[in-house]
């Protein structure tokens, strides 16, 4: 690990005017992934900006929206009432996410910046890297690959978004606000992932030194049905081969609105849209459902490690689905 | 003796007050870093230790230029250099050590150590090393002539290389000694084999380089080979500092030996009703760049390469073969594992070619006492297996599909709610060697002292047997207080003040360990009893103190060509039911139950054989369904426990044990080595049950979703 300065934030502009003027200047929140990637060496930043004592936390809730703050843990976000009650697949994807030591340090808006796992992005003595290095090439394409994406994927880039909580934000169209030095934005989530293209390295569309200060989630309709699904080697605190994120308001034997989004699959957290049309307006049945998973994958992106992802991405939306329909109600 | 004693060291484990030999400190202590290769195999055209020296802070740079004594050491042979010489084999080979003030230090000055490397071909796959015969060891084993059956069934399987993934990364605090020696705290497994590898390449006396085993966090074969016990030795002797070397978790993966991965092709032949005519094996297992403890593995693999069955007719050859991949060596069932899944297989498919029921094809063909194993070593102890296996088809069946979601594939994940989930079912039966083999003398060695304190007698019991976290510590107590029945007794430090105990391995501490106990307090009560006065005041005269060295019976080495002889001490069996429910669908699995039967011979503290068998049958379970150092190249794709996925408790389920007592006569007290066998059997029933439950042929373990999802 290379030395670095480390600068505790006393208030929100201050901790923003300080990272946007060096471009060598970082936050830090939980630093759960954070100081794993400079222990590699993997980041080596000059200065960290602690903003953990800043008053960007908690959970509020405002009609139907469900305002989160970025300093809030997932802890803090799963244990929330109105999540259990309105947004319970959320609460899913926080539970499996991570252990209860990382929910308690790991902040949403860190999570919504989780780092890949791909290996070769997290040791540097694979020179071969376009997320490290732009420019350098992709180990995992030409090497040995599993836990690597098929959609949005590129022959520059394969690695995969591991967030399973920002998969369930993604199908909830939750909103990212921001705080830059020239004010305030706010971005839906599914603009906020930009797609490795041929410069895998920008992974957002956060400036430098725009600090993530918020999320806005609206909450699902009453009686809506939802679950988290997450297909995994073992049984607990493993990242996800698949996973589904699938929120169901069904009216009268009709599905009348259908949120679907992918882990595991994405060098982004996916969202099914071509499913949801199929779905919206048909009766919630086993091969509606069957039928609509095998529009969740479109011109897959695989190497030999990641082909399998293909069937099991479609088995796991179907499953998704159908454990919606039947036992996602409310509790 | 025979109560569920707790250990001492259970508790302070569990709050976190236990002191782990990472914990050692001696203040003004330097620490040490290890430079390794990056390369499975290059040449070593030069190494500039130079910008690391001039980093401040950092007190020494050695190469192998300043190994003081040999260069070379090695359990079996001693081919490993102590650090590179002008090339490396194996990516995370040792090729420079730094001692620095600080470990971060030491950590950069090891990366500024410049060395370059000539690359060139790196033999990675072990059948390509096998046909070029780069061989550590090829062992037949040839009885009988009759090949044909009119039952015949073929099968190849392939199992991952495990890694013992011990909690307790490798570490040790080596102090300087005014003699020009040195102490060395350190966890391993084996004192007095450390010593006897460390103090030659020192160039010192055995005497002057003294061992005492520091706390140890788990070991299951991966502290028999040294790690960085002559490195941190080379560093308080050129420093005259204390220096203290932690590896992380990345570097312990590159720091131990790993479990042989295997590569196997077998024939078996059975008349119509399913008795064995005869069984054909090829076990191929990659032992990596260094020999390590290969040839012992290797020897395992092929005695043990038909399982606890009988048949006159065997044609087996195991190899072991040298390449550029990490070294293999120890690891809990020591060759017999690889085989036991193989053999298990086609049990199984014996048993569906000839109508049979799992269970009843192992019953027709298990081994019992007077039965010739492949060897020609008669089993001549009780080994009721057909028993055994009746005692497991006997144990009631947990409830048919569960309906308690925590219970189902995918545990808390909830991934499936019943729909598209199958039951399985599958058994496992393991035969193990206890203690070493091959006409290796691994006695043991036990000092015994009875003296006044406070005016009541004590019990110190010494020996240089490594605590492991098997709970060797309270079986010695329990030991000395039933033999002497003094309730007062205390167990040294293990250290090298005292003959050798041999290796914390072969599940062989209880019997021979405790057989060198047993002894000398036979010893210390002879003389009490010959005095003929109360022991207090005997012991007015000051204390009283025996020393006696125990010895298993004699083995013998297998016949180079036909591996006959009788090379095992004691043989060990275990048999397991698996119950799994699989999510076919998206190839979960759930093991709902593991129920065993093993033969101990004698229980010395049930709740420690319990954790015994509790542990190994999850060792199992992790090689059956997600454990493996993935390789490609020769280079380790997942050295993290991120990466590298042992069970955790949601994937362990709860056991039905049924222990057995049937004394070994030849044994201390009757007992039968209890810690290896569970390991061995657990792997090919959860395999078997997965099969069952989904229909496919599953070949390799670890077995993964996509294996049975997408097969």
């Amino acid at each position: 690990m290379r030395e670095f300065e480390y600068v505790r934030a006393g208030e929100v502009g201050q901790a923003v005017a300080m990272v946007t003027a060096d471009p060598e200047t970082s936050y830090l929140a939980g630093g759960t992934t954070q100081l794993d990637l400079m222990k590699d060496g993997v980041l080596a930043p000059d200065r960290l900006v602690d903003i953990t004592r800043l008053p960007l936390g908690g959970v509020t809730r405002d009609g139907d929206v469900l305002r989160v703050g970025a300093l809030a843990s997932m802890e803090e976000l799963a244990a929330d009432p109105t999540v259990a009650e309105r947004l319970p697949f959320l609460r899913e994807a926080l539970l499996m996410g991570a252990s209860p030591q990382l929910r308690n340090m790991a902040t949403i808006g860190g999570n919504l910046l989780q780092r890949t796992r791909c290996r070769y992005f997290r040791d540097p003595a694979v020179s071969a890297c376009n997320k490290r290095r732009r420019g350098t090439g992709c180990a995992a394409v030409q090497e040995v690959a599993r836990m690597h994406a098929i959609l949005g994927a590129s022959e520059h880039c394969i690695a995969l978004h591991p967030s399973d909580m920002a998969v369930a934000l993604v199908a909830l169209d939750a909103v990212v606000h921001l705080l830059g030095a020239g004010g305030s934005r706010s971005v839906p989530i599914r603009e906020f992932y930009l797609l490795p293209g041929d410069t895998p390295d920008v992974e957002n569309v956060l400036r430098h030194g725009e600090l993530i200060t918020a999320v806005e989630v609206p909450l699902l309709p009453p009686g809506a049905r939802s679950t988290y699904l997450k297909v995994r080697d073992r049984a607990s605190y493993e990242f996800a081969l698949t996973s589904a994120a699938v929120a169901l308001r069904i009216d009268g034997g009709v599905i009348g609105e259908a949120r679907v989004a992918m882990g595991g699959v994405g060098t982004v957290p996916w969202r099914a849209t071509t499913t949801e049309q199929m779905l919206e307006g048909s009766p919630p049945s086993p091969e509606v459902f069957a039928a609509a998973a095998e529009l969740a994958i479109t011109d897959p992106y695989v190497v030999p490690g990641t082909a399998f992802k293909v069937e099991l991405a479609k088995r796991t939306v179907a499953r998704a689905l159908r454990t919606a329909a039947t036992q996602g109600g409310p509790r | 003796m025979g109560a569920s004693v707790l250990r001492p060291d259970g508790a302070l484990k569990v709050s976190g007050e236990f002191a782990y030999s990472s914990d050692l400190w001696l203040d003004g202590m330097l620490w040490g870093a290890t430079l390794r290769s990056p390369h499975p195999s290059a040449w070593i055209r030069s190494i500039d230790i130079g910008p690391a020296l001039a980093m401040p802070g950092v007190y020494a740079v050695l190469t192998h230029e300043d190994v003081p004594g040999e260069k070379f050491y090695g359990l079996e042979n001693k081919d490993q250099p102590v650090l590179a010489i002008d090339q490396v084999r194996y990516q995370g080979e040792p090729v420079a050590l730094v001692a620095a003030d600080h470990p971060e230090t030491a950590r950069r000055a090891a990366d500024a150590i410049v060395v370059t490397y000539g690359e060139r071909e790196a033999v990675t796959d072990p059948r390509v090393a096998l046909e070029r015969r780069m061989l550590v060891r090829h062992q037949p084993v040839r009885v009988g002539s009759t090949f044909s059956a009119d039952v015949v069934v073929t099968g190849e399987y392939e199992v991952g290389m495990q890694d013992q993934a011990f909690l307790g990364p490798e570490s040790g605090l080596a102090v300087p000694a005014e003699d020009g020696g040195v102490d060395l705290y350190i966890a391993t497994q084996w004192l007095h084999v450390d010593q006897g590898q460390v103090a030659p390449c020192l160039g010192l006396p055995p005497e002057k380089v003294r061992l005492t085993l520091a706390g140890v966090g788990g070991a299951f074969g991966a502290r028999e080979d040294l790690s960085m016990q002559i490195h941190a030795s080379m560093l308080a002797l050129r420093t005259g500092k204390p220096v203290k070397m932690v590896y992380g978790r990345e570097e312990s993966f590159f720091g131990h030996v790993h479990r042989h991965p295997a590569w196997m092709r077998y024939e078996h032949g059975a008349t119509l009703d399913g008795r064995l005519v005869y069984v054909k094996a090829e076990i191929l297992l990659d032992g990596g760049a260094y020999t390590s403890s290969s040839p012992a593995v290797v020897g395992n693999a092929a005695s043990l390469g038909v399982g606890p069955y009988e048949v006159d007719n065997v044609h087996i050859d195991a190899y072991g073969t040298f390449t550029n991949n990490p070294p293999c060596g120890a690891m809990r069932g020591f060759g017999a594992v690889q085989a036991c899944y193989a053999y298990e297989s086609q049990m199984d498919r014996l048993a569906a070619a000839c109508g049979l029921t799992p269970v009843e094809i192992r019953i027709r063909n298990a081994v019992s006492q007077g039965s010739r194993l492949a060897t020609g070593q008669v089993v001549d102890t009780p080994a009721p297996l057909a028993e055994m296996l009746r005692d497991l088809d006997a144990m009631p069946l947990p409830e048919s599909v569960s309906r308690d979601l925590r219970d189902l594939p995918g545990g808390v994940g909830q991934t499936t709610h019943g729909d598209g989930v199958r039951r399985g079912v599958g058994y496992g039966v393991g035969i193990k060697n206890i203690c070493f083999s091959e006409g290796f003398d691994d006695y043991s060695t036990a000092r015994v002292r009875v003296e006044l304190l406070g005016g009541e007698p004590h019990v110190l019991v010494h020996t240089a047997a490594a605590e492991v976290g098997q709970g060797l510590v309270i079986i010695q107590a329990q030991i000395a207080r039933t033999e002497l029945g003094i309730d007062h007794v205390t167990v040294a430090p293990a250290d090298t003040q005292v003959g050798s105990s041999g290796s914390s391995s072969a599940s062989r501490q209880s019997y021979v360990t405790g057989g060198a106990v047993k002894t000398a307090c036979e010893a210390v009560r002879e003389r009490i009893e010959k005095d003929g006065r109360p022991l207090e005041v005997i012991l007015q005269d000051g204390p009283i103190e025996e020393t006696r060295e125990y010895r298993h019976r004699r083995t013998f080495p297998m016949d180079p060509v036909t591996g006959q002889g009788d090379s095992h001490t004691q043989l060990a069996l275990c048999v397991h039911r698996a119950v799994v429910d699989v999510d076919v669908e998206l190839g979960l699995v759930k093991v709902v139950e593991l129920a065993a039967v093993q033969d101990v011979g004698k229980i010395l503290n049930p709740l420690a054989l319990e954790g015994q068998i509790h542990g190994g049958t999850a060792q199992g379970l992790g090689l059956a369904l997600m454990e493996e150092i993935q390789v490609r190249d020769g280079k380790v794709l997942n050295p993290s426990f991120t990466d590298y996925l042992i069970p955790t408790i949601l994937d362990m389920p709860p056991m039905q044990l049924k222990i057995l007592e049937n004394p070994d006569p030849n044994a201390p007290y009757g007992l039968r080595g209890a810690g290896e066998p569970p390991t061995l059997s657990s792997t090919p029933a959860i395999a078997a049950a997965v099969r069952n439950a989904t229909g496919l042929p599953l070949s390799r373990v670890p077995i993964r979703p996509q294996d049975i999802a997408l097969a």
